[in-house]
């Protein structure tokens, strides 16, 4: 099996080893050759001392002094000599050194030769001893001990070096390949504490060298494993039970709790998340590993959270909800958390944590005020005026024919005002929550178009209005609700009329084009400008225009035509120019084109 | 009799005060929104303001602000309103000793304020008198 973690070292002693080897061969053939060539020289010494000793005796022979004075003048102080002998021809030792007599004194002056028995062969040199005139004299024999290898401390030196230079190489090298190979001994120290159980969690790797890529895949590798524990830890659960059963529904409940639509966390007494879905992980903007296993304050920063975590805990409180609301405007997110209590016998103490992204919730909340509000603000102002003029008529002091007609008029008309807005309330609130039915029937919508503009005639001529209409010589009759269809060109008129100043053009016209009916209405009013087009058909919307302020107006009449429109299955489209007028076109699909086109079974 | 000035951006409600604020004898002037009370009292001082909040241009409380800092109301202020929020209407103008009657209002009681404030009579709000350096402004 491959160790990562030792191979730094044995790549290292592999290495120590090899260049050792390869040093302690070296000095060996160094030695050896050496050696070799040392002894070759000191044995020519030797000969070339045998030969000057017998050339010497050779010549003395005649002389005085005797031979053997003369050769034991001559070996004297001579390094390294073992032995001279002269053998005469007739076989006789003429002369010999050591003296036999004092070879006890000799030992004891060399103490080397006592080591000859071990030591290397000794070197040995014979010369011929031939006198001038030709005869022989005898044979001189001269023997040497090797000496003492002085060279060999230069070699020693050299391999002292190298096997320096080679420690502080396999230094550098040993260096070099732990700094490279360190993640896979990390990994390797990881798996090993992770398996023998010394570690909870497998290391994760951070390295931007080229060891990344490897570091990405094993940290991957660990979240597979985490993911895989957790599945066991369930499964672990349930063998506690000792229950095949409990262990299945372990596994299904996780699997529900997995996929549930809000965050669940449970958090261990030592305040550990020891679970949490992935909804958790999304609405709290942190992975999973990030999370679990881990203190709950790195999960949830909420102050508020955790000390009703530890309350539940501690067994004071049934639970409690928290609202943490971030960011601002549109991109405010609310989130609710909600913590309980899940006592786990015998020592009990796990807490339960949902999130839920409550800022829908608390969008149509705030829709719901504002559309209370703005209702309630519109309602109050036609009651007023029915309470004061109705307590007025019961005054002394206003029983005059005119006041008093005043009044009754200022009621009628309130009223009137009263009933039409609760209706156009009612009636979007239904076309919005979509409970509205339109009462789809035949209309002749030429017919329609021109009773509407006829009913919005006596308020035209009040201003001075010039209000036109033009019709095809043949309109079709379409499928739609009547009722509703009214609403939406009474509200288009009204409105035209009404932005318009005195003097000015209101058109109404109806075309046909191909598949579909446009209903256009032209006036040389106000106009709405630019930043305001946006919002025309939201209910309650008026533009911050005071000459749209000054007209009352309640701001529900294009919403309420915008939804008609639709339910038909058209649109209204808006073209305007502040100070221009603006022209209103619906967009009808038209049925009678359509049914023609599919004949009925 | 005093000079009132009733400011309120609907007609039958204006029309209306004017007829329980003449019957009683008093000069009424009418603005339908802000900007125009705001020059018609600049123009000449009043005794009592009754004015509405919603209005176009420029809305009640910034108007009863202005007027009431330059002192062009010498007796009080009455605000009709039928805004959900009287209460914070009143801590806003709580300095200034302003009635607050909220919509819809009976015409009796609002004329029941108007005199009590024409004579004197110390109402539920109290004028705070307006500062010396500013009565020249009107």
């Amino acid at each position: 099996m491959w160790r990562n973690g030792l191979l730094p070292e044995a790549l290292s002693l592999g290495f120590v080893v090899f260049a050792f080897v390869g040093l302690a061969a070296a000095y060996l053939v160094c030695d050896r050759g050496w050696r070799g060539q040392a002894r070759s020289v000191e044995q020519s010494a030797t000969e070339t001392l045998a030969r000057t000793w017998a050339a010497l005796l050779a010549s003395r022979g005649d002389a005085d002094q005797a031979p053997g004075e003369l050769l034991g003048e001559c070996v004297r102080g001579v390094p390294y000599l073992r032995r001279v002998q002269w053998t005469a021809p007739d076989g006789s030792i003429a002369f010999e050194w050591p003296r036999p007599l004092a070879l006890v004194v000799g030992l004891a002056e060399r103490p080397a030769s006592g080591t000859s028995a071990t030591g290397p062969a000794p070197l040995v040199a014979t010369a011929a001893v031939s006198a001038p005139g030709g005869a022989n004299l005898g044979l001189l024999t001269v023997e040497r001990e090797m000496p003492a290898a002085d060279g060999r401390t230069f070699l020693l030196i050299t391999w002292g070096a190298a096997a320096g230079f080679v420690l502080f190489a396999f230094a550098v090298f040993h260096q070099r390949l732990r700094r490279h190979l360190r993640p896979a001994a990390a990994i390797e120290h990881s798996l090993t504490s992770y398996a023998a159980g010394i570690e909870k969690e497998l290391l994760t790797l951070t390295l931007s060298d080229s060891l990344g890529a490897a570091a990405r895949g094993w940290n991957q590798l660990i979240e597979q494993l985490a993911a895989m524990q957790r599945e066991q830890e369930t499964g672990r659960a349930g063998d506690a039970t000792g229950n095949v059963l409990a262990r299945f529904e372990n596994a299904v409940f996780r699997r529900v709790l997995d996929r549930l639509p809000f965050g669940v966390l449970c958090i261990t007494p030592e305040q550990r998340v020891s679970y949490a879905n992935g909804a958790a992980a999304t609405l709290l903007g942190r992975s999973l590993n990030e999370m679990v296993h881990r203190p709950v304050s790195m999960a949830i920063h909420n102050p508020a959270v955790q000390q009703g975590i530890a309350g539940v805990q501690a067994g004071s409180g049934s639970g409690m909800s928290v609202d943490q609301s971030t960011g601002q405007g549109d991109q405010e997110t609310t989130l609710r958390f909600r913590v309980l209590p899940a006592p786990a016998p015998p020592a009990g103490g796990d807490a339960v944590v949902t999130v839920e992204d409550i800022s829908q919730l608390r969008e149509s909340q705030r829709a719901r005020d504002n559309f209370l509000y703005h209702v309630t603000h519109e309602l109050r102002t036609p009651l007023t005026n029915i309470h004061a003029y109705a307590e007025t008529l019961t005054q002394p002091g206003f029983d005059d024919e005119q006041t008093r007609k005043e009044c009754y008029n200022v009621l009628i008309s309130e009223t009137r005002r009263l009933s039409r807005l609760v209706e156009d309330i009612l009636s979007i609130s239904q076309l919005e929550v979509g409970t509205a039915r339109l009462d789809v029937g035949e209309v002749e919508l030429a017919r329609l178009v021109r009773q509407m503009v006829q009913d919005s005639l006596g308020t035209a001529d009040e201003k001075k209005i010039d209000l036109t209409l033009s019709l095809p010589p043949k309109l079709p009759k379409i499928k739609g609700d009547k009722q509703r269809l009214s609403v939406l060109l009474n509200n288009l008129i009204g409105n035209a009329v009404k932005y318009t100043p005195e003097n000015g053009k209101v058109h109404v016209s109806v075309e046909l084009e191909g598949q579909r009916i446009l209903i256009s209405v032209r006036d040389t009013g106000i106009g709405i400008a630019p930043e305001a087009q946006p919002h025309v058909f939201e209910k309650f919307y008026r533009a911050a225009d005071d000459a749209v302020q000054m007209l009352p107006g309640t701001g529900l009449g294009l919403a309420l035509a915008r939804e008609v429109a639709r339910l038909h299955g058209g649109d209204i489209l808006l073209e305007s120019e502040r100070g221009k007028g603006s022209t209103f076109t619906v967009e009808l699909p038209n049925s009678a084109a359509a049914a023609a086109e599919v004949p009925e079974r | 009799m005093s000079r009132i000035l009733v400011a309120e951006d609907d007609p039958h409600i204006l029309r209306l005060i004017s007829m329980w604020l003449q019957r009683e004898g008093h000069v009424v002037f009418e603005a339908r929104n802000g900007l125009a009370a705001r020059d018609l009292v600049r123009a000449e001082p009043v005794d009592i303001l009754v004015s509405d909040i919603n209005m176009p241009g420029m809305d009640g409380l910034a108007l009863i602000e202005s007027v009431i800092g330059e002192g062009c109301v010498r007796r009080g202020v009455i605000v009709l309103t039928n805004r959900w929020d009287h209460a914070e209407i009143r801590d806003r103008l709580a300095d200034w000793g302003v009635t607050v009657l909220p919509k819809p209002f009976s015409p009796s009681r609002l004329s029941e304020v108007v005199e009590s404030l024409a004579a004197g009579r110390p109402t539920t709000a109290r004028m705070a008198p307006p500062p010396v350096s500013e009565r020249g402004a009107c």
